[in-house]
């Protein structure tokens, strides 16, 4: 653990500060304060985001640190949701901001790489631009998944979906992405490294996680809702692996695979 | 349906086991016999899903996602070490597998060397016309004081001068070198830059100490280079490489039929085979190292990918989310009518 002393960890602290006092404001049933912080802490988060992209002079989505950074603008998540979806939980996508931009302050190496040769690709960006996007909205709905597995739901008068619906719908919109995410993934290896399919643990733990939302689908389509409970359950378990995805591969170097150059970030 | 089910969380087991033994283990594992058949009897439990299941058939979003999926393990399967020996047996193609060419620049060559040692043939030559590696801009100088931790690093520049305190003066690049060599000349020697083959990056720099004379010395990139007992300071000079460029010529009956000067993510496509620069040679930069790979099953990939992906789209962004939101007793009544049809589909 560390902390940053420059102009980009002062940015994603203010920001995490920002959110987490958006946070505690929402619960002391404040929401315009709530609001108005939840705000300040995405701009924040944005300028971040801009000030490391000019300051490494390419998409920055190459390592952890980066990409983080990139979870950590999660406001327009929550604004889509709620008008289009009608899907709530502003609260949990505080948290999710929050949480998301504490290893990019603490814990991530903020020191700007060059690009390695295989990076420098067009389809650099999207891929990792849409798992991200994919990846917030399966931890939007594995929240509304827990809030299903506690009871709670929004009250009559608030013209939002049952969390069960919601953590569907949620994940409606998410596996589309996580399917693009893989393909894009697949054939940038094929352009940089022969081989559309590398066997290489990244991929298979994504193999894995989208497999996760292939089998939820199939179960709650067959259970026809009979059993919300275990519907909650497979989307908890699809973030989890998401999070393996994400982080273990990266952080444990115990295996070199083809991604290894993302360590450490 | 449960069937499916079942083959879904197998796979899933298969993936996170995978993950745990490493890329070469997982690649050998995921190609055993029984894992073969896993995959042939998956592939085959998504046709016969589509023939069973009228709404697979009837909705053309769901259509695409399941013949996407099956068109994907067609093509693996397809383009896998067994798959080409199946057809090699029926059909007498002779396709050569996933290897690597080594090519010196200004020769050519056709032999492709197989993970096993085996040398393979293709029926056309490769070419290296010229080989070389790009940077990104600039460089750095990295200097140490002998004695003690104190370091810098600087952009290198030419004309740029560095002060490193008042104990060991100022620094200042006077020249770079993409390829240096000393030309004597009689009694005199000049360092200068030898365009063509080889690299020898370096930079002349100068150093001014405080008190005492000016001193002329080179760093070079691939060695330390030489330091004087006096010497106060070490140098490097570091690039980053940004790419490197093979430029290729096909040839086929001692005619050139197609160039390209590849680089990483921009391979060659020719006569069935992908050709992607892999490696090359760090001493002296004189051959590159090219991966071969075969097309075989890979257009029925990218097909399974294309309809996969639509599909995806499709049924659950257009399909499922345009709905307006709807009352509790209006999804079920919904979800009650749903499951009527499907189990009426089912007895089929
Ligand atoms: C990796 C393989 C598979 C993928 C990616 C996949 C994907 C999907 C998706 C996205 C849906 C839509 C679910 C929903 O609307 O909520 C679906 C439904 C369905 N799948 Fe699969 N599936 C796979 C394998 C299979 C297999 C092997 C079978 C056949 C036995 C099968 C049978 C069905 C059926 C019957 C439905 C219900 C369609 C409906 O009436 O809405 N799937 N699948």
């Amino acid at each position: 653990m560390e902390i940053k002393y420059t102009v980009q960890g002062l940015l994603i602290y203010i920001s995490i500060a920002a959110y987490l006092l958006a946070l505690l404001a929402s619960l002391l049933r404040r929401p315009r304060a709530g609001h108005t912080l939840y705000v300040l802490g995405f701009v924040a988060a944005v300028v971040s985001f801009g000030y490391r992209w000019h300051h490494v002079r390419h998409v920055p989505m190459q390592n952890l640190f980066e990409v983080f950074l990139c979870l950590g603008m999660i406001y327009p998540v929550t604004v889509f949701c709620r008008r289009v979806l009608h899907i709530g939980g502003r609260s949990a996508d505080m948290l999710i901001g929050a949480v998301v931009l504490v290893p990019a302050g603490f814990f991530f190496n903020a020191d700007p790489q060059m690009l390695p040769p295989a990076l420098q690709s067009w389809l650099f960006a999207p891929h990792v631009a849409v798992y991200m996007i994919s990846y917030i909205l399966m931890a939007k709905a594995a929240s509304h998944a827990l809030w299903q597995l506690t009871g709670r739901n929004p009250r009559p008068g608030e013209n939002l979906l049952p969390s069960e619906e919601a953590t569907y719908r949620l994940i409606c919109i998410g596996f589309p992405l996580l399917t693009l995410g893989l393909v894009l993934g697949s054939i940038w290896g094929k352009l940089a490294w022969g081989d559309y399919w590398g066997w290489d643990p990244k991929e298979l733990w994504s193999l894995a996680s989208w497999l996760v939302y292939v089998g939820y689908l199939h179960y709650r389509y067959m259970s026809a809702k009979r059993h919300p409970r275990v519907n909650s359950l497979w989307a908890i378990a699809g973030i989890l692996v998401i999070i393996v995805t994400l982080l273990w591969v990266n952080l444990s170097q115990l295996f070199a695979g083809l991604h290894s150059y993302g360590a450490g970030g | 349906m449960w069937a499916a089910m079942a083959l879904i969380v197998l796979l899933f087991f298969f993936s996170v086991y995978g993950a745990f033994i490493g890329p070469e283990r997982a690649k050998a594992f995921f190609n055993t016999a029984p894992l073969g058949i896993y995959w042939v009897v998956f592939a085959l439990l998504l046709a016969v899903g589509i023939v069973l299941f009228r709404r697979l058939l009837r909705v053309p979003a769901l259509l695409l996602v399941h013949a996407g999926c099956i068109l994907i393990l067609a093509g693996a399967i397809w383009g896998s070490d067994a798959g080409r020996n199946i057809q090699k047996r029926l059909f007498g193609t002779d396709i050569v597998p996933t290897g690597q060419m080594q090519i010196y620049e200004g020769y050519s060559d056709n032999r492709v060397v197989l993970e096993d040692n085996e040398i393979r043939e293709l029926p056309f030559y490769i070419r290296l016309k010229d080989f070389r590696l790009e940077y990104y801009e600039p460089g750095h100088i990295y200097i140490q004081i002998r004695q003690g931790d104190a370091a810098w690093e600087f952009p290198v520049q030419i004309g740029a001068r560095f002060q490193l305190g008042l104990q060991f003066g100022t620094v200042e690049i006077v020249k770079v070198f993409e390829n240096f060599k000393i030309a004597i000349e009689g009694d005199s020697r000049a360092a200068g830059d030898e365009p063509g083959t080889g690299t020898n990056a370096a930079l002349e720099v100068r150093i001014e100490p405080p008190n005492g004379p000016a001193s002329t010395r080179y760093v070079f990139e691939r060695s330390r280079g030489h330091i004087y007992p006096d010497d106060q300071l070490y140098m490097s000079y570091e690039r980053v490489i940004r790419d490197y460029v093979s430029e290729l010529q096909v040839i086929r009956d001692g005619q050139v039929v197609a160039r390209k000067d590849i680089e990483v993510n921009h391979p060659l496509h020719f006569g069935g085979y992908h050709f992607y620069q892999h490696s090359y040679d760090a001493q002296a930069g004189e051959y590159t190292v090219l991966m071969v790979s075969p097309d075989s099953g890979l257009a029925s990939v990218y097909g399974g990918f294309l309809a996969l992906c639509i599909g995806a789209f499709w049924h659950f962004w257009l399909r499922k989310l345009p709905k307006p939101v709807q009352t509790d007793r209006e999804q079920q009544d919904q979800k009650a009518s749903k499951w009527k049809s499907n189990t009426q589909s089912r007895a089929y």
